[in-house]
Order: structure tokens, then sequence, then C-alpha cells
């Protein structure tokens, strides 16, 4: 590593923790979404500066889609309306501070007391293969079976919070059509 | 010459206009319009947008406070004129641009821009609130949430809006819970509504042809199309709508005319897109709209917004085909907006159907449903509070 | 094949962006004069960027209690973000960066745009503003995720993220040929960042110009550069993805490049005049009931077609 990817990597994690800092003392939710958004970023850029573009910019990429998401709706249901009050950040201080602490003591720990393997010869010029390889290789049926769980987690979460049914949309024999909705969508069913 | 000189130049070049038509100001409205389509000077939507405040038609003074309004929002450079009537709209127009031009003219450089219509007034409870903003209320909403009630008027000043129409409308998101449309009662003092005039002087006993009223009311529905279109975001065929309007005012002969306004209305009626979009929309059957009192091409169409813009086309086919019949116009004919026999002022009773259309609307749905009734500010401006049935 | 151009390809890139939006803008205003019934001529299509001058003469508007960092953010990302995004875009055989995961980047600059409007509609705090905002997202995301699988179609095709294989595989025939749902889908995705004609819906005339209803001056002048930048950069990536790059016989492979950009730039700025708004109340549900389906079928036949090769 030269001494531009040392100085670029620095960088990132200055910045990275002092956004993250941002996040817990600005008072707007928009600003503490963008803030950490930002912090994410920043961590995104560390793992492309490590060798790790792929997963690096779709860090990137995922961060900003899942904040924007993030910020509609935290901003919609906030019990303060649309979250234009200043309003603080932390809530059960003591509780959090201790958790936080213990995660992050471990964490160091885990860092130092790791047998990380020595490098073996020189690493590949595309790691983006590698990275595929790792995952969809040997870990395929691992991939297959979380992606079912998680789009089965977000359908279900979907049906939970839906107070109209089919019955409701479609009438008790589910044959009204087109549907009772409140406003009709594009495919007209 | 310096930098600032020749920034205002460029702006005065091609500055952009808001204009604001004053109920009664048809003529002049369409006389504006058509300067700025052929001079190429941009319509702004907002003030944010733009450098000139051009009013047209009588002035209202019901309707200076929301002007000054709009005035204290338009950022500097800037400059304001007043065409009453159409005549004048080319010199106002030209005043203006130089008053913008001259960087030795120091009466608005500074101020505008700035929302101070409210705000800085003070707190609200004991809570700071932020600018002295008062902070929504909640309520249920359509799918059992409890979410911000907002309060937001519709007009009376607003792009591609009959002026003088105000709706008042709580809303959620952008879902309308409540609408109150309320129009401002301005008197039966000037002439005839432009798109009624026709009728009004036939019904007085001049001789009035066939021809002269069938392309006004061509002329009245390209007028409502193309404001249908704007909202509908269709910005080409809007204009095309407005140079067709404009043309069949000018007198362009029939036969000239025809093969493009029936290109233009297949174009539009066939469009699969413009249905897809606005079908389902603010359905009035002609039952509904007739006991309510509406006449004309809303009640016969008697449903969606497509079925509306649908008739309109229809009727500006039909009346194209017409123009060059010189017989005299019957004054029981239907006119643009409905009416004839009795009813003078048809549009009343569009704005009475608006808040049963409204209610549960989408924002952008909401406009479109204005949008294919077009009320006629005129005619609003002109009607009694309590819409009598003459006759 | 596509490699790396110097350091001054760095300032070359986002001047022929430039120009190709000046281009754009000026056949938009053509199109609009036809339109109108005025006179079709050079200035007609010049007077448009009359725009600049009159948005750097304007007055910066001040609103009650705004969020003013995060409105300007907002303003600065939608252009920044196209101006990034045409780094890994080759021209001829030149780019500014061929990157390892070109495909990626690019996307992931989109969706910065996403999040720079809606800063920039929640930050002066008005009413449409924030609608316009909130409509950008609504729509972002039934936009976004087609999108991304007509850029996964593309670089299965190629068995690469690298925008230099992708142009290097379609040797022989263009992925535009038989891959015509992701071209097609890519297109309208891609065109819906620039939130011009019929993705206009959050900057709609229903809601007074939405986003763009409270910005003066050069806040205005940012928001409204970075929607042209924005086409003219989609334009110019569907040529790599989808229409060969820089290949074709008898001339150099800039100007096919460039021949083929204009061209794709010319089919979008003539659509965007020729249709209404697509609101996101119809479009939403038609996006993820049928072009999301159909954008992962289309994704399945290089899968095969590669697994099979």
């Amino acid at each position: 590593m030269d001494t531009l990817e040392s100085a670029l990597l620095a960088a990132l994690g200055v910045v990275a923790l002092v956004t993250a800092v941002l996040v817990f003392t600005c008072d707007s939710m928009a600003r503490v979404t963008f803030a950490l958004l930002a912090s994410l970023c920043c961590v995104g850029g560390v793992v492309a500066v490590l060798g790790l573009p792929y997963l690096g910019v779709v860090t990137v990429l995922m961060m900003v889609m899942e904040m924007v998401v993030m910020a509609v709706f935290m901003i919609a249901y906030m019990m303060n309306p649309a979250g234009l009050m200043p309003m603080s950040m932390l809530h059960n201080k003591r509780g959090s501070l201790a958790v936080s602490g213990a995660v992050f003591a471990t964490l160091v720990a885990a860092v130092f007391l790791t047998p990380w393997p020595a490098q073996v010869g020189e690493p590949p010029p595309d790691t983006t293969f590698q990275v595929g390889k790792a995952l969809m290789g040997e870990q395929m049926l691992t991939m297959v079976v979380l992606g079912f769980v998680l789009l089965a987690t977000m359908v279900g979460a979907t049906v939970l919070a839906t107070r109209r049914g089919r019955y409701d949309r479609f009438g008790d024999d589910l044959d009204l059509r087109p549907a009772r909705d409140p406003v009709r969508g594009g495919v007209g069913r | 010459m310096d930098m600032r000189a020749r920034l205002l130049r460029a702006t005065a070049a091609r500055p952009h206009v808001l204009p604001v038509s004053t109920p009664g100001g048809t003529a002049a409205r369409l006389a504006a319009e058509r300067y700025l389509r052929l001079h190429d000077l941009p319509l702004a939507l907002t003030p944010a947008d733009a450098d000139l405040l051009l009013v047209t038609g009588p002035d209202r003074s019901a309707l200076r406070p929301a002007v000054d309004r709009l005035w204290q929002h338009l950022p500097a450079p800037r400059a304001r004129a007043h065409a009453p009537t159409a005549d004048a709209v080319p010199g106002a127009l030209a005043r203006c641009r130089a008053d913008l031009a001259d960087h030795t003219h120091n009466g608005d450089r500074e101020g505008g821009g700035r929302d101070s219509g409210r705000g800085h007034e003070g707190h609200g409870g004991g809570m700071e609130m932020p600018a002295g903003l008062p902070m929504a209320g909640t309520g249920e909403d359509r799918d059992g949430l409890s979410l911000d009630q907002l309060h937001v008027s519709l007009g009376p000043l607003l792009a591609d809006w009959p002026s003088g129409l105000t709706v008042r409308m709580t809303l959620q998101g952008d879902v309308v819970q409540e609408a109150e449309p309320s129009r401002q009662q301005l008197g039966d003092d000037g002439p005839a509504p432009l798109w009624a005039e026709p009728w009004a002087r036939a019904a007085g006993g001049e001789p009035v042809t066939v021809e002269e009223a069938a392309r006004r009311r061509a002329a009245a529905h390209l007028d409502s199309l193309g404001r249908l279109l704007a909202v509908a975001g269709w910005a080409g065929a809007a204009a095309t709508a407005r140079r067709l309007r404009d043309e069949l005012l000018d007198g362009t002969p029939g036969a000239a005319l025809r093969p493009e306004v029936r290109r233009f209305a297949r174009r539009v009626g066939r469009s699969r897109t413009l249905y897809w979009l606005t079908r389902g929309m603010g359905v009035l059957d002609g039952e509904r709209a007739r006991a309510a009192g509406v006449s004309g091409p809303a009640a016969r169409a008697g449903g969606d917004v497509p079925a509306r813009y649908r008739t309109w086309l229809e009727d500006i086919v039909g009346d194209v085909d017409r123009l060059g019949e010189t017989a005299p116009l019957d004054p029981a004919e239907e006119g643009p907006r409905g009416g004839g026999v009795g009813e003078r002022w048809p549009s009343a009773a569009l704005v009475r159907v608006l808040p049963e259309l409204l209610e549960g609307a989408e924002l952008a749905a909401a406009r479109l449903i204005v949008a294919s009734l077009d009320p006629d500010p005129d005619e609003l401006a002109a009607a009694p509070q309590e819409v009598g049935i003459h006759g | 094949m596509v490699e790396a151009a110097g350091w001054w390809s760095l300032l070359v890139a986002p001047a022929l962006l430039l120009a190709g939006a000046v281009l754009a803008v000026a056949g938009d205003a053509l199109l609009a004069a036809r339109d109108a019934g005025r006179p079709r001529s050079a200035v007609a299509a010049a007077r448009p960027l009359l725009e600049v001058p009159r948005l750097l003469a304007a007055q910066p508007r001040r609103m009650p209690a705004p969020d003013r960092l995060l409105w300007r953010l907002g303003v600065v990302t939608v252009p920044v973000s196209a101006v990034l995004s045409v780094l890994v875009i080759p021209f001829g055989h030149r780019t500014v960066a061929d990157l390892s995961v070109g495909v990626v980047w690019f996307n992931a600059m989109e969706v910065f745009t996403w999040a720079g409007l809606w800063l920039a509609g929640w930050g002066p705090n008005a009413v449409f503003s924030l609608v316009g905002g909130y409509r950008f997202v609504a729509q972002g995301l039934a936009y976004e995720l087609p999108l991304m699988f007509a850029l996964i179609t593309a670089a299965t095709g190629a068995e690469s993220l690298r925008v230099g294989d992708i142009v290097a595989a379609q040797q022989g025939l263009w992925f535009a040929v038989w891959m015509p749902v992701a071209f097609v889908v890519y297109l309208a995705g891609v065109s819906a960042l620039c939130f011009l004609g019929p993705f206009g819906y959050p900057v709609g005339r229903d809601i007074a110009s939405g986003v763009l209803g409270e910005t003066t001056g050069a806040d205005r002048l940012l928001l409204r550069a970075g929607r042209w930048l924005w086409l003219v950069s989609g334009a110019a990536m569907a040529v790599p993805l989808f229409l060969g790059g820089g290949a074709g016989p008898w001339l150099p492979a800039w100007a096919w490049s460039s021949l083929k950009t204009l061209l794709v730039l010319a089919v979008l700025v003539w659509v965007l005049r020729r249709l209404p708004v697509l609101r996101a109340d119809r479009y939403v549900e038609f996006a993820w009931v049928v072009l999301i389906p159909l954008a992962i079928v289309q994704a399945l036949v290089p899968a095969l077609v590669v697994l099979n090769r």
C-alpha cells in the first residue's frame, strides 16, 4: 500500500468517525439520516481502497437507497410532525452506552485476538471475480436460502401491515373487477 | 458596460413571465398568451421562476392582495405591469422588459424573493416553533394511519387554473381529504363572458351566424384542452392546442384548419398513454351532473376525465366542419360550457360538483379533474353567489 | 480495446457532456418552436441558453426555516453525480477511468441523484417542494429496480462489470438486438433521472413545479443543468452497454461513439415531448407487476446463453 492510499484510508476513516458522531449530535431527523449516509459512504470508500472495489461501490449504492427510504419513513412516521422540530437523537442513554461499549470492546478484542492468516502470493488485479466465487461458489446454498428468507420477511411484513386484504379489494366472492381501491393502479387489476 | 448590466440585458431578452389573468379578462389573457408564445417568452409556474408579473384583465380589488403577495415573492431583478385590455399587452410587456434591462433603474433591486407573508410572528404555545410556523395537527387518513393534516389553498391565482376560484383543501400526504371551493363574486357589470358572447348577442336579437358561434365554441374547447394537457404535463400537445385556438380566433378559413385540427384530435383522443393516466378519475355520471345543474359537454360526456376530453375533441371536430355556415344561430343552442335555455352561468354548476369529485383524490388527480371541467372564470365572476335559473 | 486516457480526459469528459447537453437543449427548443408555431432557426435553438445569465443575475430566495445545508447539498449533488457518472463511459477507445466495476459505479451515481433531489425538495421547507421530493423517491424505486436488472443483463452477457469488457463482448452482435427489453427498460429508467417531460412528475405543473418551485438563481441553474447532463450521460452510457460502443465501419471509434450517442439523445428528446407525465399512482404498479418480471426474464436469457457457452 503506497502513501497516497494510506492517506486516503486515514482521511476516509476520520470523516466516517466525525459524521458518525454527528448522527448523535444533530437535532434534525433529515440531517441525522444524511450524516449516517456520509459515514457509511466513507466506509464503502475504505472497503474500496482496501482492494475490494465491488463491495465498496455496492455498499455506497445500497446505503444511499436505504438512507433515502429511511429518511422518508422516519420523517413520515415521527411523533413529531414532519420531523421539523429540533429533537434529541439520544434515548435510554445509560443502556445504549453499555451495549455499544460492550460491542465495541468485543470487536476490538476480536481484531487483535483473531489469528489472521499470512498473505500467500499476490492479490489478483480484479477482486470482483474472487468475491463472487467466494460468495456464490461454496456458499451458494446459504445465499439462496438467505435471499428467500429476506424476501419472505419483506412480503410477510407488508402483508401484516396492510389493513386491507383481498376480500376488501375484490369483495366476498373475490369476483369484483376492478378492485375497490381508493386510487386505481396502472395495471387495472 | 459592466457585468451586471450585461446580465440584466440577457434577462430582459428572454424573461420568464408570470401571467395573472383576472376574471373578465379572457381576451387580454389570450392576447398575452399569444404574444408570449410567438416571442418565446417562457411562462413561469411560480414567482420563484419569474422576472415579470403581468396582470391581464380588468382591475379587481378583491384579487389585489393575492397579486401583491405574488409580487412580494418575485426575486429581483423584477418588473410588473397591468394590461387591462388585449391591445395593452405588447406595450406593457415592452415597458417591463425595458425596466428589467435598465441597470440604473433602482426600483426593485432589493426585497422580494422571500416568503414574508407568514412567519416571524411569534411563537405557538409555550414551545419554540421553527420560524414561528405552527405545527401541523394530525388526523385519521384513508388507510387508517394518523398523519399530518396540511391546509392548502389552490387558487385564486395559479397557472392553468380558473382564476378567482379558490379551493381550500385539507391534505394528508398528497391525498385530498376535504375540498371546499369558493369564488369571489365580482358582479355582472362587464360585457358578456368572451366564450359565451355570441349566444348572449343572439339572445339579445342581434344576427349571429352559426360560423361565428362554432368558431368561438371550438376555440373555447381548445383553450380548455390546452389547460388540461398542460396540467397533464404534455407540453407539446398543449402548445398545439393553444396555437390552433389562436388560429381559430384569427379567422383562419375552415378548409385550412380542418386537417390540422383533425390530426390534433386524433393524436390526443387516441393517445393510450393519456387515457391510461386519466381513466377512472373524477367520474361524474350524466344524471348526477344534470341534477346538480351541469349542462354542456360535462353532462353529455357523463363519465371520467377521458370521457370529458373526448367529448371536447368531438365537439371541436364537429364545429370546425361547420365553419362557413351562414345560417343564423339559434340562441337555444348549447354554449361552450352548456347553458342555452335559461341557464346563463353554467360554470357555476361545474364548481358545485367539485367537492364530491375532489375528496379522496390525489393532488395531481384533483388538478386534472378541475381542468377537465374547466369552469370559465368570466362566468364565475359574473354569476351571483346563489345560482339563479333565469327564465 | 478500451483503455484509460491521461489526466487531460478529466477536463475533456465534462466538456463533452456539457456540449451534448447544449445540443439537447437546442434540439428541444426547436421542437418547442414547431409546436408553438414559431420560426425554427439557429436563434430559436440558442435562445434557451439565455437562461444561464438570467439565473446568474437572479436574487437567491429566502424561506422561513429552511434547511440550507441540506438544500444546497441536494442541489449540488444532481449535476455533480451526472458528471461523475461519465468517468466510466468510453468515448471511442478512451475512457477517464476504466474501473473494474464501471457498471456499478454508474448505478451508484444515479442513486445519488435520487438522494439529491429528495434533499432539494426537503430543504426549502415548503409543501409543494416536499411533495415533489417524495414523488421522486416513490417513482425512483419503481424506475431504479428495473433499471438495475437492465444493467445486470448487459453485465451478465459480457461476464464482466467493466464497461470496456461489455463493449468487447458485443463484437458481431449488439446487446440491443438480443436484449431489447433491457435496452428499453434502461432508456426509460435512465431518462427518469432527468425528470424531464413524461418523467417530470416531481416537478409537475400540478404541484407548481415541485422540487424546482422555490429554487432561484444559481441553485435553479444547477438543478436544471443537472437534468440535461443526466439525459446526455444516460444516452452516452446506452452506447457501450447496448449499441456496441465505438464499433463501426469506415469512421474512427470516437466518431461512432458520438454519432450513436447523438442518435439516442435525439430519440430521447423527441420522445420526451410526445408523452404526458407518467404519474406514480399509475406507473408504480406497472413497474412492479409488469416491468420487473419482464426485466428478470430478460436477465435470464444472457445467463442461460453464457452458461451454455
